[in-house]
């Protein structure tokens, strides 16, 4: 279980006349992920919502608040955590001169997976998204739709329990798209625990258990997609925020 | 941090520029210790061979134009008139007039004139010699006693030998400079290049503790520069054997390097080699960019050069606390080693100083990468 709590994060920003001045990026954000749930995190861009992921998966150091996995924190235990994670993000960019294969690999041995279980590991993935015209190919060759198959096979490597998705396709063709979207329902099939964020409201509608509603950094709205249709009394995500954000 | 080193060891050797970086400065080494060699001796040729047109206003007795060949003068006799025209078509570099027993040299004071006159003093020294004993024979005055009334002889020992020691010394700094321009590339793309395409990102994401992280990068750039040094190394031996045998200014001296000055020299370049690449790794790591960090380490190229350049130009020699003062403390080590002395004291104390400077870099860099500026520096 991903526990979340009265997570803030404070930023310094240039103003006018080169002045600074403090603003909270995210403010007072909790929730809990439960094993086996997707959680859409929805919000317009400069909502907080990557801030929020990178503080959970331990690249931003919170202002304040706490962020636990399976009741251990960042401080408790850093290294253990992270081997029960994967992180994939619209930016997340992988070394080039490298191979498919290669890459795994050096995953695999960062992640802690066994030295002789790593090639059947590397082969099974590769079977499953269809990886094995282009495992030994450099990076740098691939299509945009086989570098991101390779990007979600690096967060598969270590077969980990929680996985943070942050825009992860944004940017992508309807293709690309698709792989992730399958991607992410049969993880959730095998019990691993998602947290997925968008500004596809309807991408986030098919797909998420919960969603957790952003806005300028404050949780606007908490809840599956059909208990905040009814409550807004709205037909879609989409107009569910836009009603949100009129109450605000 | 193995498999962090074994990354970075892999996207070293697959990245050409990186592999440029690394042997274009040491196979500039055998062009410079040869064609230095080569100016000093066509410099060093020039000043006999050159400037020896002298022009003679007056009909040179027998002994007189012997004595002018035996220094070298190409004498030319003529007319006051024709000589001055030859003079100055720039047809000789001086002439000498003769009025009863005075002589006067005439010319123009310039290089070709200060070579010229140095053959010419040459020629009336022997000439007066001449006359003088001619004297003392009419006389019938035993002239052996008079010539060897002094004696001079010539004592310069090979060690000494003053091009020998500039090439070496040359050959030495340049293995510095390319011990430096071999870290700043690979130090720049595995900080803040990574930084730049987005990598860095994920690596962050992976349970690493961000120490391995630098560790592994700063022994791969680490390994890269030692490379360069030992490569370096392996041509300036080569070279200055090479040199040895092409060049006559080399007469009499040994320029292969000692079992021991390699061995030593060895050590300075792996001591350098790790100082420089922390050094590279901590300034990289705080640009922006690649393109901020190659102008923040554009002037560690000099700084790598000069200190040791200055100490070789005013003669500064090594001491133990010299030896604690990183940059220069290399270049005085391999100058003394050049010059065949080893120092045990001062090379211990300059290994004492680059572990201390390197632990210092080191936890600077560990503790920026633990905190997120080293992500975000905007």
């Amino acid at each position: 279980m991903l526990k979340v709590e009265h997570l803030e994060k404070r930023f310094k920003r240039t103003i006018k006349d080169n002045k600074k001045e403090e603003f909270l990026a995210d403010n007072d954000i909790s929730f809990v992920a439960n094993d086996g749930e997707i959680i859409g995190i929805l919000g317009p861009n400069g909502a907080g919502k990557t801030t929020l992921l990178r503080m959970i998966v331990g690249i931003l150091e919170p202002s304040s608040g706490l962020v636990e996995f399976d009741s251990k924190s960042y401080k408790d235990d850093e290294i253990s955590i992270k081997k029960n994670l994967a992180f994939l993000s619209g930016n997340t960019k992988l070394y080039n001169s490298i191979s498919p294969y290669e890459l795994l690999e050096m995953c695999a041995k960062f992640y802690g997976v066994k030295k002789d279980l790593i090639a059947s590991r590397i082969n099974e993935i590769a079977e499953i998204l269809e990886m094995k015209n282009f495992l030994y190919s450099r990076i740098e060759n691939l299509s945009t739709g086989e570098t991101q198959r390779v990007n979600i096979a690096r967060c598969l490597i270590h077969d980990p329990k929680y996985y943070i998705l942050d825009e992860a396709t944004s940017g992508l063709d309807i293709i690309s798209s698709q792989i992730i979207i399958d991607f992410i329902k049969k993880e959730k099939e095998r019990g691993k625990t998602i947290l997925y964020s968008t500004h596809y409201m309807e991408e986030a509608e098919n797909i998420c258990d919960r969603v957790i509603m952003l806005n300028k950094g404050q949780i606007i709205e908490e809840g599956t997609p059909i208990s905040i249709k009814e409550k807004t009394m709205t037909n879609n995500l989409r107009e569910a925020f836009f009603k949100l954000m009129e109450g605000k | 941090m193995k498999n962090i080193l074994k990354k970075e060891i892999r996207e070293l050797f697959r990245d050409k520029k990186s592999l440029m970086m690394m042997l274009i400065i040491p196979f500039m080494i055998p062009l410079l210790v040869l064609g230095l060699s080569a100016l000093y001796e066509s410099e060093l040729n020039l000043d006999n061979l050159k400037y020896n047109r002298i022009g003679f206003t007056y009909k040179l007795t027998k002994a007189e134009e012997e004595i002018a060949k035996r220094v070298g003068i190409d004498a030319h006799v003529a007319s006051l008139d024709k000589i001055k025209e030859m003079y100055e078509n720039d047809e000789l570099d001086l002439y000498v007039t003769k009025t009863n027993n005075k002589y006067t040299i005439n010319g123009v004071n310039n290089e070709a004139m200060l070579y010229a006159k140095s053959l010419v003093d040459s020629y009336f020294t022997l000439y007066a010699e001449f006359l003088q004993t001619e004297y003392l024979e009419e006389y019938n005055v035993p002239t052996d006693s008079f010539n060897q009334i002094i004696q001079v002889e010539e004592n310069i020992s090979d060690s000494e030998n003053f091009f020998a020691s500039y090439i070496v010394n040359y050959a030495f700094l340049f293995i510095i400079m390319a011990i430096t321009v071999s870290a700043t590339y690979p130090a720049t793309d595995a900080t803040a290049g990574e930084k730049e395409r987005g990598t860095l990102e994920t690596l962050l994401t992976f349970p690493i503790k961000s120490k391995d992280i630098i560790i592994g990068k700063f022994l791969s750039v680490s390994i890269s520069s030692i490379i360069t040094g030992v490569i370096s190394l392996i041509l300036v031996y080569f070279s200055l054997i090479l040199a040895g045998n092409i060049f006559s200014i080399y007469e009499n001296v040994n320029m292969v390097l000692s079992i021991e000055s390699i061995i030593f020299s060895l050590v300075v370049i792996l001591a350098y080699s790790f100082l420089i690449s922390g050094i590279c790794i901590a300034i990289a790591s705080c640009s922006k960019s690649f393109k901020e960090a190659q102008s923040a380490l554009t002037p560690i190229t000099f700084l790598s050069f000069f200190p040791g350049f200055i100490a070789f130009m005013v003669n500064l020699k090594s001491s133990s606390l010299i030896s604690l003062i990183p940059f220069i403390n290399y270049s005085l080590i391999f100058k003394d080693i050049s010059e065949g002395v080893i120092n045990y004291l001062d090379i211990f104390l300059m290994l004492a100083s680059t572990i201390f400077f390197i632990s210092i870099v080191l936890m600077i860099v560990i503790k920026e990468y633990k905190s997120e500026k080293i992500l975000f520096t905007n």
